[in-house]
């Protein structure tokens, strides 16, 4: 058998792991474990000096195990498998301690969190003298793309896709194409028609060849993996069979129903209206009361839905550039009327915003601030005989006064939330949702359309509140990821699966009746099972139910499972 | 000294695994006696891993997975639930209460609960005291 020998590399992480971890100390400890050749504390393991290092120090000092202990291997471990393969290493004879994010960033003593890693690193160090050098496994991916959601998102990643030469098959759940954005009137800040922006596009869309477009069909699960799913689809008429290798979802977002906030009055006053029947009155070209009047005195009421704890505690972003929209639209039309803008706080990011906010604090806008912590302004019908048909009273916070305001029409410019049905779209393509129900990407930062599971992109108002611009933008990085992905033709898949071995089992057939994925069939002339590999995703649930141990699973086998349980008990009593 | 817990938790990648990682990007503290394994499902866990890490000397197992329906393969969590009910009746026939083993269900945006419930799971096995089983098995062995 060949002689193990592991090098152990401790990161840093610039102060983020050393300054609550004594790194050093670990180095030295870890030097004593059996089998560990090589150990080292090093600033940024995942830097090109930190990649170097492990690499020559695997060629110099004949390494053929390696651990690393630094972040999430959710976040780095392609990272390192890459430098092993680099340095003609098998990628899977590697494991990683996670001694930051469960770690340095959740401990505030210093001697326990370093010994919390001592024992995190020693066992690493007793599993990956387990490890096995895994076959990489390749799919061809099926040049198709299946797209949830036909609003602008959808729209623009199926044109840029099907443009690019490749099929796209384009599923919305209403009967129409445009989404939430089909209801806008004009987009700010430069007050340019949508409709003319979107029609084009909508007519591109279903004129284009390689665009099958579905509204309203029926839909039944995706099955599959990156590169090979697959699905139904019926849409008046037989069913139709899907073949896809990447999935984007746009499903979009829906309006936030301002009903449930008393002080707004929505649903009890006529003339209390929302941000998306404001749209509709200026698409119809005329803005006039309940009474068939055009209002004098208007108020538009900024953050409703939106952080306030009672409701949504995030920013919807959009809200306050359509207000300062809106303000403008109705200062051209109703020259003579009173605008009220009251905010909680204005937030015009974004190219051109401030700019906007900035002339149209010069076009006869009032500005009130109020303060969502110490009470929304409050609708109430005005008396008879009085002039306006609502009277607000607010606390204005920056002159501390408590005021009264005229309204004939106030617009609530609600929050943008997750569609009710975000959670059923999450099970069909295997994606999570974060806690105000928006869908997780794969890494905020350096991952921002990909979700965690492969060949499963998110673009667009389902993964968070954007505008339509950003929403455009995500939708194109999407799409270059799938194109990116089909130019591959075969892309590399886990080969984590699990694997029978035939000397051992005994024909019972538990495993058949466990596995999620039918991925098991009995071999009748053998009496074994066996697994078919393209389906198997490596869940592991058949290794732990297999009662004689003939199945292993791959890269988590009972064995590596039990030494790191050893590692983690040992190193304590050890070493205290 | 006072007595600290020592506490394998095996959570799995897709949910709980991630969600303990939000518990640090968002700097959440909470109690260092927790020892995690990162298995793929929750359906991973073999009732040999909770008791081997007990023989090994763990004074609590923490077990945890995605919520009901939310499983990434369907239907993991479901056969981890069964197997737990099954090991909580076999674990009390060895003489090992229980509680110091629990199946609890972290989603990947439950950063804070996952703290929370790191807290309060070293609390109860703080106020049961070590698990005697190793020492037990080490004088009969």
């Amino acid at each position: 058998m060949e002689e193990k020998r592991i090098g152990v590399y401790i990161c840093w992480c610039g102060s983020n792991i050393a300054k609550m971890i004594d790194v050093g100390r670990i180095a030295k400890e870890t030097q004593k474990f059996s089998n560990v050749v090589m150990a080292r504390d090093y600033k940024y393991m995942c830097s090109d000096p930190g990649q170097e290092t492990l690499i020559s120090d695997i060629k110099k000092y004949k390494l053929n195990r390696i651990v690393v202990a630094a972040c999430s291997p959710r976040l780095h471990e392609p990272t390192f498998r890459k430098a092993l393969e680099q340095a003609g290493m098998n990628p899977y004879l590697f494991q990683m301690a996670n001694i930051r994010e469960q770690d340095s960033w959740v401990h505030i003593d210093r001697e326990y969190a370093t010994l919390k890693a001592l024992s995190l690193i020693k066992a690493a160090v007793s599993r990956v003298y387990h490890h096995k050098p895994l076959e990489k496994r390749s799919v061809e991916v099926n040049p198709a793309t299946l797209i949830i959601g036909g609003g602008i998102s959808g729209i623009s990643a199926a044109l840029e896709i099907a443009n690019a030469g490749k099929q796209v098959y384009l599923v919305e759940k209403s009967d129409a194409l445009g989404g939430i954005t089909a209801r806008l009137d004009l987009s700010f800040p430069f007050l340019e028609s949508v409709r003319q922006m979107l029609k084009p596009k909508i007519q591109q869309v279903q004129a284009h060849k390689l665009i099958d477009v579905f509204l309203n069909p029926t839909f039944e699960d995706i099955t599959g993996y990156v590169g090979n799913f697959k699905s139904k689809i019926r849409q008046n008429g037989p069913e139709k069979e899907l073949l896809f290798g990447n999935i984007i979802v746009a499903t979009g977002l829906q309006a936030f129903n301002p009903e449930v906030i008393p002080e707004y009055g929505y649903g009890k006053l006529p003339d209390v209206i929302t941000s998306l029947e404001m749209e509709e009155m200026l698409m119809r070209g005329n803005v006039i009361t309940s009474n068939g009047k055009e209002p004098e005195n208007i108020a538009i009421i900024h953050c409703v839905g939106s952080r306030n704890s009672k409701y949504h505690p995030y920013c919807s972003r959009t809200c306050c550039s359509t207000a300062l929209k809106y303000a403008n639209q109705l200062r051209s039309m109703l020259p003579d009327s009173n605008i009220y803008e009251l905010y909680a706080d204005m937030r015009t990011f974004g190219k051109g915003c401030e700019e906007f906010y900035s002339d149209s604090s010069r076009r006869k806008i009032l500005f009130l601030m109020f303060d969502q912590e110490e009470g929304l302004p409050n609708i109430s019908k005005a008396p008879q005989n009085d002039s306006s048909e609502m009277i607000i009273n607010m606390h204005e916070k920056l002159s501390g006064e408590e005021i009264e305001i005229p309204a004939d029409m106030v617009i609530l410019m609600t929050a943008m939330e997750a569609q009710n049905d975000a959670k059923d779209i999450a099970r069909l393509t295997g994606i999570s949702l974060c806690s105000n129900d928006f869908y997780i990407e794969k890494h905020p930062k350096l991952d921002p359309v990909a979700t965690t599971t492969d060949g499963v992109y998110i673009v667009g108002t389902c993964q968070s509140p954007k505008d339509i611009v950003e929403s455009i933008a995500q939708a194109k990085a999407a799409a270059a990821r799938v194109l990116a992905s089909i130019a591959v033709v075969n892309m590399e898949v886990e080969v984590t699966t699990a694997h029978v071995n035939e000397d051992v089992c005994c024909g019972c057939q538990t495993c058949i009746m466990v596995c999620p994925y039918t991925a098991i069939h009995f071999d009748e002339e053998k009496k074994v099972s066996v697994v078919n590999e393209a389906l198997c995703k490596g869940c592991g649930t058949c290794g732990s139910t297999c009662p004689t141990g003939a199945i292993e699973s791959r890269h988590f086998t009972d064995i590596q499972i039990l030494s790191q349980i050893e590692g983690l008990l040992k190193s304590e009593k050890e070493s205290i | 000294m006072a007595f600290e817990p020592t506490i394998i938790s095996f959570l799995c990648n897709w949910c709980s695994y991630t969600g303990a990682d939000l518990a640090g990007t968002s700097r959440i503290p909470y109690a260092p006696n927790l020892r995690t394994i990162r298995i793929m499902c929750s359906g991973r866990i073999e009732p040999t891993f909770v008791l081997k890490a007990f023989r090994e000397g763990a004074d609590g197992v923490l077990m945890c997975g995605c919520h009901p329906g939310d499983c990434h393969y369907h239907e993991g969590n479901y056969k981890c639930l069964r197997r737990y009910h099954l090991l909580q009746k076999y674990l009390q026939q060895m003489g090992i209460k229980k509680e110091r083993v629990r199946l609890e269900w972290i989603s990947a945006s439950e950063g804070k609960q996952f703290a929370a419930l790191a807290n309060e799971f070293t609390e109860t096995i703080r106020q049961l005291g070590p698990c005697k089983i190793k020492g037990v098995m080490e004088t009969l062995t």
